[in-house]
């Protein structure tokens, strides 16, 4: 009997703790999927050059330094984008195995992967700041906390909402001015993108997260913002919150005009028109099928600016080929 | 009841038939788009069209899903009632022979290599739980014989071995987490014809137990006896234990890893027929079929549109109605 219980391990054991770890990846990939109420809220703080700075993050907390930080952790690729971004790249002591841009993030040392991050190496950085992610890691502040450290938790739920992150990352890192550029930046992308679509219908857009089984950005999620963003109507946000699994018979009967899949770390799309009875969608047969990097899309970093222009091409290449 | 149909087959074999063909039927009819009998009746009859979106859906889509969660219901069913019997273990199913468990491995090797989006997934995963059987049939072989108490711990053994490396794989590759924990998880979710083919291959193996019906019935009274009877054990045994592995793997191999079917139907059923092979077979394959699909349908419908993963829904149907029957049986 023991022995057959002991064989029960493999199911009971490894499904478990791979959801686990599915739902801290799904994290790492997009850095959404907490249950925290909104993006952080913009909090102008006193002026980065002298006395402390106050922001609040994005699970709502109040983050207080008493000087800009010098010594940066992320604990996710969206948060080192961020930080480069601004220009705290030469504040950076620690990041994550999954960042991979900018290039100069490659050789920070590591403090494990997204899904376990080990708090004995963060500290053994002795960061003044700590750049988490919301979701499985928000438990994580306590504990950081309790070892003296400076949480900051990115956890961004529009296209706008990553602006205000960037700009509060970029007063506690105590580059205010180049946080501002990039926010500028990001609001010009969107000014622009908005500006060529104003008049435009809204295309019924899906957009595949992954394909077996299909699933899809929820209406919650800063993917299905930046659709809407891009004149596009999200057919995902129909099946809720979050990444949810996205039934292939309603896909058929809603027949997006646009289908755009996410490709990249933990997706391979392949030949979407292949697939079976997919050339009977309309979006196959009028060729709006797309393939979109999922790291400027799904992380919530300065590059949304770019994965917006390009979801613009896609929604709308009528738009983008007037100009 | 128990004792009429343990004297006659048929009548059960016949009533699962029944219950399967009702079972299909409504897994065809049933979706988030809705047929009519009429409608599935003119899809059958007109078969697949380039260009009609409802009949994309029919054919392309929920018929070979359908099909393809039946046959995995009818493999891992056929493949509990033989390792059940052969263990003379209540608790053994399908994933006991280790086979699963390299299976698993075998596709986690195909998603790390990134061969997820072509039928090398599916090959893998037979290679992989055709190696376990291997390396478990090895270990069990004493003098020409299989020591049944050593398979069924060689299996558990490599399972935790091939787990071990799947845990391995999984954090070494991280990136490729979701395609692995998605699989392990086991759905019949984005699965076409290209799956029904390759499920198809073991219909010769659901169906060759049935040659062995008796010695399986007189084995159940232990080996020594069966030889005193005449039965050739080890080869009986040989076949049988191959039989379940490949149907185990080959139910792996398009589905991943779904519980609770080939545990419990084998007990619903005997329960209903007895222990008589002759029925415990066909009906096992029929009540499999009808439970997975059953199971299937309520995933892809209930929250529409999510999907439930199917091992949560056989298991939320079976488990509720094998306690009924459990404690109908006793009263009895």
């Amino acid at each position: 009997m023991s022995t057959t219980r002991q064989r029960r391990g493999f199911a009971a054991v490894i499904i478990p703790a791979a959801l686990a770890l599915l739902v801290l990846g799904a994290v790492a990939v997009t850095g959404c999927g907490s249950d925290s109420s909104s993006g952080g809220g913009a909090s102008p703080a006193a002026s980065a050059s002298s006395g402390p700075i106050t922001v609040t993050d994005g699970s709502g907390q109040t983050v207080t330094l008493k000087q800009p930080a010098t010594r940066i952790v992320s604990l996710a690729p969206a948060n080192t984008e961020i930080a480069y971004a601004v220009g705290a790249g030469d504040k950076m002591v620690a990041g994550t195995s999954y960042d991979d841009y900018p290039a100069a993030a490659k050789s920070l040392p590591k403090i494990g992967d997204f899904a376990n991050p080990n708090v004995e190496k963060i500290a053994s950085f002795n960061p003044d700041l700590v750049l988490a992610a919301g979701g499985i890691q928000a438990g994580l502040r306590s504990k950081l906390e309790k070892l003296g450290m400076q949480v900051y938790v990115v956890d961004p739920k529009t296209y706008d909402g990553v602006m205000t992150e960037i700009a509060n990352v970029g007063q506690l890192a105590g580059s205010t001015e180049q946080a501002q550029q990039v926010a500028d930046t990001m609001q010009k992308a969107k000014d622009d993108v908005q500006a060529k679509v104003a008049s435009l219908s809204r295309p019924a857009t899906f957009l595949e997260i992954y394909s077996k089984p299909l699933m899809t950005a929820g209406g919650d999620t800063f993917i299905d913002d930046m659709i809407t963003l891009a004149g596009g109507s999200n057919l995902g946000a129909t099946a809720g919150s979050g990444f949810p699994t996205f039934s292939t018979e309603v896909l058929f009967k809603n027949d997006p005009d646009v289908y755009i899949a996410d490709s990249g770390s933990m997706s391979e799309p392949g030949d979407i028109s292949k697939r079976a009875g997919f050339a009977d969608l309309t979006a196959v047969k009028d060729g709006h099928v797309y393939v979109i990097a999922d790291n400027i899309i799904a992380r919530p970093g300065p590059r949304l600016a770019e994965g917006l222009q390009e979801l613009v091409k896609m929604i709308h290449p009528e738009a983008s080929s007037a100009q | 009841m128990t004792r009429l149909a343990r004297t006659s087959g048929w009548p059960g074999i016949a009533l699962a038939g029944g219950i399967f063909v009702a079972c299909l039927l409504v897994s065809l009819a049933f979706g988030p788009v809705s047929l009519s009998l009429g409608e599935v009746w003119r899809f059958v009859t007109t078969g697949p069209v380039q260009g009609d979106l409802p009949n994309a859906i029919f054919w392309q889509i929920r018929l070979p899903r359908v099909l393809l969660a039946c046959l995995v219901g009818a493999e891992l069913a056929v493949a509990g009632v033989i390792l059940q019997d052969l263990f003379l273990n209540p608790l053994t199913d399908p994933y006991v022979t280790g086979v699963s468990s390299g299976a698993a491995l075998g596709a986690t090797i195909g998603i790390v290599l990134h061969l997820s989006n072509l039928p090398w997934m599916a090959v893998l995963a037979l290679i992989g739980g055709f190696a376990t059987l291997g390396v478990v049939w090895m270990a069990a072989r004493r003098r020409g014989r299989i020591d049944i108490f050593v398979l069924l711990l060689a299996g558990v053994t490599i399972s935790y071995l091939a787990s071990a490396v799947v845990t391995v794989l999984m954090i070494r590759a991280n990136q490729d987490m979701h395609a692995i924990v998605y699989w392990l998880m086991g759905s019949f979710s984005g699965r076409g014809w290209q799956e029904v083919e390759i499920a198809l291959v073991a219909v010769p193996f659901m169906i060759a137990p049935l040659f062995f019906a008796r010695e399986m019935d007189i084995l159940l009274q232990g080996e020594k006896r069966a030889l005193e009877l005449g039965v050739e054990v080890e080869r009986t045994k040989r076949i049988l234990l191959v039989t379940a592995g490949v149907l185990t793997a080959i139910a792996v191999s398009v589905s991943g890893i779904i519980g609770f079917v080939g545990l419990v139907v084998p007990h619903i059923v005997r329960l209903l027929v007895g222990p008589g092979h002759r029925s415990l077979l066909p009906v096992s394959l029929l009540v499999g079929a009808s439970l997975m699909g059953v199971a299937d349908l309520l995933s892809r419908t209930v929250i529409a549109p999510n999907e439930i993963p199917v091992g949560v829904v056989t298991t939320f149907v079976g488990a509720p109605l094998f306690v009924y029957l459990l404690r109908r049986g006793r009263k009895g």
